[in-house]
């Protein structure tokens, strides 16, 4: 049995986990609760947010602030056009799957392609920084993103509940007929909500930069967990996502905490597996 | 077996003689690998489309399957000194055991939808690779079988795998060619179009797809194992990686996921221009390229292009002309003994969604040799009674019995096996079946239960009855309204009914058309078919029904000759509100 | 004229639902169109109010011709729907459900006033205004979706079969609202398939019968005719309804 401080700084550990799980899934869980397409290459996308990061921050010095100021305005423009791509070909939610399958794997042939498969570290002098209460360490980039993500699930959730564009939005989601009835323009609706979900799918990437160590092949190291997330948050709900993730995070770090680290995918797959199979009606 | 069937099979055979002579002559070793791939990839993506590509499924799990079987040829062979041929066995069963497994459960649930179900086939990939990983199956340094004995099938290496590859990829196509054409195949390809309606006219879904997902598995597993000697160094990483469900959708997808040669050709052209992209970066630009393929070929041809090329060709050639149907069908002469015509009754049913009480306590009995109509306004329940005792949904309470025999409670395959044919209000054919595949399916699996050729006797009779002879080969989003409703009434009447169920027949329909329809189903109730149809259209009701049922807020509240009971109070009061009662 | 309909033809795929249907309604008017059940009301009514393209024909609101304006501009005319079933936005709540009414940009200029004038017509929704409009019940359900078309300050307000499912209590008070609603001046297309309320409201009525207009008229005049007999209850000429 582990010591109560390991215990503990498992928990932080797996809060600020769960902070960036919540943040890559708050992305997919707009568009794919709202626009009724399933999104894969969310997460190329945050991968290829994380690269460019790294390219601004090592190769043109650009502080990451900076770097994730430029990104946001690009992601939103991808988040168009792969939305473009969508209603020309009158995509359906399974065959989002299929085509954004084939993008990821396209952009991780990009990624690697220009970056090559080696680990990438971007070192910032923020890295090594971190907080101290009692015995416990918190690094401050991980709090940082942790931050971040409350954030912008309660401003997106704001932004759903008081807003008209917010309200359209969830209308449109439910019933576009009737929506329209009234004046909203559901194809305007789509391009939005796909260009705010790429969007948050850069910021994450930053942050992952950030943080983590950077290689091509993690893609796949998220889809899972990313999914479990999302799908137990309830879709198009923001703080669900946040919420669900802290969960997953937590739970995933206490298991590596108690029993081996590698066990730990077993966690959120297994729960996504579960909620399929016994509640495919949230879904 | 057919002489289509005989023609495969001979081409078959003479492929893998001819290809085994020229390895047996003596085939460079690089050859003899770069053919062996070829062969995997047509055994991996042929066994996928089996039952994704037949059925619709589609799973992005295929990998696990690959990588149980290559796991446990890696294990057998190491750790207990199995001979390397039986190991081939145990890869194949315990794959298809893990398929059925995973089939048991998942398909339970009602109606899992397609992207759910390739997520979550995805997610048992993961956490196969996890377990195998963190176990001493692998433990995480990976399986050597450099030490293991390769059968001396051919002189070299390469050379036996090689002909152990071409040996699994013509049998996994003969199996596919096989499955097609038999009785699953075409409940397989049913279940692909519509789920509901297929279980509705007798296939039996879920023992269906079970075991198309096992033998799909089971192969994908024979596959792995036979793939563990052909890389001699087995890790989690490379087996479970995104490669094997990647290209296994791909090739399929682009060959024709339908069709049993689909897989085969996709292999042989993804799998000859990856042979441009080989080694590092070239290796990376070969996985981009065939996943721009993959988006292309979705969008694009979503069909494959071995259907394309085989609808062209068909263009050319005139229609092969098939001998008229014989004169009257005769439903009553062909009555098979012991199927006495028999009463439906419904006793007290009661049926709720969610908050809503659709059905309260309804009662009604169809004699044989009656017509009765079912009425009422908007949301009074009459769908719902039809779609209760045809089986699409189970009853809260109350009894439905055909004759002596229960209804309720059994699986819908079951209801329309014992005599019981519905048809929906807004027609739903199977989209890729022609109008004589559709009769014919549930001439093979209704009450009547035909052999193929029966089948296709009985569909073509049923089509000339109900008008539609001339349109055999067409499919139906070639047909207007009016012939997809006869279609139908056609693919009702195959199953041989006792009673049959009509939900709103003549909407949609102009009056002549109307005309033409009360005729038929006065034919068909001549042929001795008790008849109970949901109408809206009253002088129809008012000129076929021997007796009238009047529904309101899923309660009877009249009952009786036409003309009687459309003037009951109650339901004069319902049709045109009070003031109109005197 | 403020709405004019002519020769409309509305298919759904390959199936005809509506053949040559013209009606009129003038600015402040109630008409009704009757008929029973799968005679193309709904069809009609979801086409004027721009959920479905006609085939063939013509569609005037004050005189601007509504023929290729694209859905959700169709409001901006001046239309507002009640459909069939509500079609509420049940994940939302009430006052979500009718802020969604006065969405666009003149109605969402007047909401404060609108809202105060839904709500004194709908006491209760004021109550309810933050609960989730799919926990409403049926009558409740009815009053955000006339609330939701009011909102959006419309010139005709379609009403498609708001005494479904509903207890005839309720029905009587939901007529009295749409009377109060007339009497503030908007014109009025009512479906009903309840003929007996729906000739007490209206003052002209059409009746639909498998998809074609074959009868129309001032309501008292309707109200004798047989030809309802018939489409209803199959009927004919000389066959006498009561029993």
């Amino acid at each position: 049995m582990p010591s109560l401080t390991l215990l503990g700084q498992a928990l932080v550990s797996g809060l600020l986990a769960g902070g960036i799980y919540g943040l890559l899934a708050l992305g997919l869980s707009l568009s794919w609760g709202l626009l009724r397409l399933v999104n894969l290459a969310h997460f190329a996308l945050a991968l290829l947010g994380a690269y460019l990061t790294y390219q601004l921050g090592t190769a043109y010095h650009l502080s990451p602030w900076l770097a994730a100021a430029a990104i946001v305005p690009l992601f939103f423009l991808l988040g168009l056009g792969l939305h473009a791509v969508f209603t020309y070909f009158r995509v359906t939610e399974f065959t989002s799957l299929l085509v954004t399958f084939g993008l990821t794997v396209i952009l991780e042939s990009l990624i690697q392609w220009f970056w090559t498969a080696d680990y990438r570290r971007y070192e910032t002098p923020y890295a090594t920084a971190s907080a101290r209460v009692g015995p416990l360490f918190i690094p401050a980039l991980e709090l940082l993103a942790c931050l971040t993500a409350a954030v912008l699930s309660l401003a997106t959730w704001a932004w759903l509940r008081f807003t008209y564009v917010g309200k359209a939005l969830r209308a449109s989601a439910e019933d576009p007929a009737m929506a329209a009835a009234f004046g909203v323009n559901h194809r305007v609706q789509g391009f939005l909500l796909s260009g705010v979900s790429a969007t948050y799918a850069g910021i994450a990437g930053a942050f992952i930069a950030l943080i983590s160590t950077l290689a091509p092949s993690q893609i796949w190291a998220w889809v899972g967990v990313v999914f479990a997330v999302v799908i137990i948050g309830g879709l198009a709900n923001p703080v669900g996502a946040l919420l669900a993730g802290l969960l997953i995070g937590v739970s995933e770090s206490v298991t590596m905490a108690v029993v081996t680290p590698a066990w730990a995918p077993l966690v959120a797959f297994s729960v996504l597996i579960l909620i399929l199979v016994a509640r495919p009606e949230r879904v | 077996m057919s002489p289509a069937g005989r023609r495969v099979a001979a081409a078959l055979a003479a492929a893998g003689i001819g290809l085994g002579a020229l390895a047996a002559a003596g085939l460079p070793a690089f050859y003899e690998s770069f053919l062996y791939l070829i062969f995997s990839w047509i055994a991996l993506a042929t066994s996928w489309a089996i039952f994704s590509g037949y059925a619709g499924y589609f799973s992005f799990g295929h990998g696990a399957f690959f990588g149980a079987g290559m796991y446990t040829t890696a294990t057998l062979t190491t750790a207990l000194d199995v001979p390397f041929l039986p190991t081939l066995l145990a890869a194949g069963g315990l794959a298809a055991l893990l398929g059925a497994g995973v089939g048991a459960v998942v398909f339970r649930v009602k109606r899992l939808r397609g992207e759910l179900f390739a997520l979550l086939t995805l997610a048992v990939t993961f956490v196969l690779a996890t377990i195998v990983l963190n176990t001493r199956i692998d433990g995480g340094p990976g399986v050597y079988l450099s030490a293991v004995p390769m059968p001396g099938l051919l002189a070299s290496p390469t050379g036996t795998l090689y002909l152990l590859g071409l040996g699994l990829a013509l049998a996994t196509v003969g199996a596919a060619y096989a499955v097609a054409h038999s009785r699953l195949g075409l409940g397989l390809f049913a279940i692909h179009d519509d789920e509901d309606v297929a279980e509705v006219e007798g296939v039996p879904t879920f023992r269906y797809k079970l075991a198309a997902f096992a033998l799909s598995a089971g192969i994908a597993g024979v596959a792995g194992g036979i793939h563990a000697m052909y890389v001699s160094y087995v890790t989690v990483g490379e087996t479970f990686s995104i490669t094997v469900p990647l290209y296994v959708v791909l090739m399929s997808v682009l060959g024709g996921a339908r069709h049993w040669l689909g897989p085969a050709v996709g292999a042989t052209l993804i799998g000859a221009s990856l042979f441009a992209f080989t080694g590092g970066q070239q290796a990376i630009l070969g996985r981009a390229v065939v996943a721009l393929a993959l988006i292309l070929v979705i969008l694009l041809l979503p069909e494959g292009v071995v259907p394309a090329a085989l609808r062209r060709w068909r263009a050319w050639r005139p229609a092969a002309r098939e001998a008229p149907a014989s004169a009257t069908p005769a439903l009553v002469s062909d009555r098979q003994p012991g199927r006495e015509a028999a009463a439906l009754e419904c006793h007290d049913v009661w049926k709720a969604f969610g908050g809503i009480q659709a059905l309260r306590g309804v009662s009604l009995q169809v004699a044989p040799g009656e017509i009765v109509g079912l009425v009422g306004p908007n949301g009074s329940g009459k769908t719902t009674l039809i779609n209760v005792a045809s089986g699409h949904y189970a009853a809260d309470r109350g009894r439905i019995a055909l004759g002596a025999v229960t209804l309720a409670g059994r699986p819908a395959h079951a209801i329309a096996g014992l005599g019981v044919s519905r048809t929906y209000q807004i027609p739903r054919p199977f989209a890729h079946f022609t109008a004589l595949e559709n009769v014919a399916l549930a001439a093979t699996f209704g009450a009547a239960r035909c052999s193929p050729p029966q089948a296709r006797a009985e569909a073509r009779r049923w089509l000339e009855f109900t008008g539609l002879g001339r349109r055999a080969t067409a499919l139906p989003h070639e047909l207007n309204l009016h012939e997809r409703k006869f279609l139908e009434l056609a693919r009702a009447l195959a199953g041989r009914p006792r009673v049959i169920l009509l939900d709103e027949v003549l909407s949609g329909l102009n009056p002549a058309e109307v005309a033409g329809a009360i005729r038929l189903i006065r034919q068909i109730h001549a042929g001795g078919v008790a008849i109970l149809f949901v109408e809206h259209l009253m002088r129809a009701v008012l000129e076929l029904a021997h007796r009238v049922v009047v529904l309101n807020e899923g309660e009877v509240i009249a009952e009786g000759r036409p003309h009687e009971a459309m003037r009951a109070p109650r339901v004069v009061e319902v049709y045109l509100g009070r003031t109109h009662v005197a | 004229m403020l709405l004019e309909v002519r020769g409309l033809a509305i298919a759904y795929g390959d199936a005809p639902a509506v053949w040559d249907a013209s009606l009129d309604v003038d600015a402040g008017e109630i008409v009704a169109v009757i008929g029973p059940n799968g005679a193309g009301k709904s069809t009609l009514v979801n086409t004027i109010a721009g959920l479905q393209r006609a085939r063939a024909g013509e569609l005037r609101l004050g005189g601007v011709d509504l023929g290729g304006v694209p859905p959700h501009l169709v409001c901006r005319h001046g239309i507002a729907l009640v459909p069939e079933g509500r079609r509420l936005f049940t994940r939302m709540s009430v006052e979500d459900n009718l802020d969604i009414g006065c969405y666009r940009g003149e109605a969402r200029r007047a909401r404060g006033e609108t809202l105060e004038r839904v709500y004194g017509l709908f006491p209760i929704l004021r109550a309810r205004r933050r609960q989730l409009a799919g926990s409403l019940s049926g009558g409740q359900q009815q009053m955000v979706a006339i609330g939701r078309a009011l909102m959006a300050r419309p010139r005709l307000l379609l009403l498609d079969e708001p005494s479904l499912g509903l207890a005839p209590a309720v029905v009587d008070a939901m007529f009295e609202i749409i009377r109060a609603i007339h009497a503030e001046g908007v014109a009025i297309l009512l479906v009903e398939q309840n003929v007996a309320r729906a000739l007490d409201l209206a003052g002209r009525a059409y009746v639909l019968e498998e998809g074609r207009v074959v009868a129309g008229g001032p309501s008292a005049v309707l109200r004798e005719q047989s030809r309802i007999q018939q489409a209803y209850l199959g009927l004919r000429d000389g066959d006498d309804p009561t029993p």
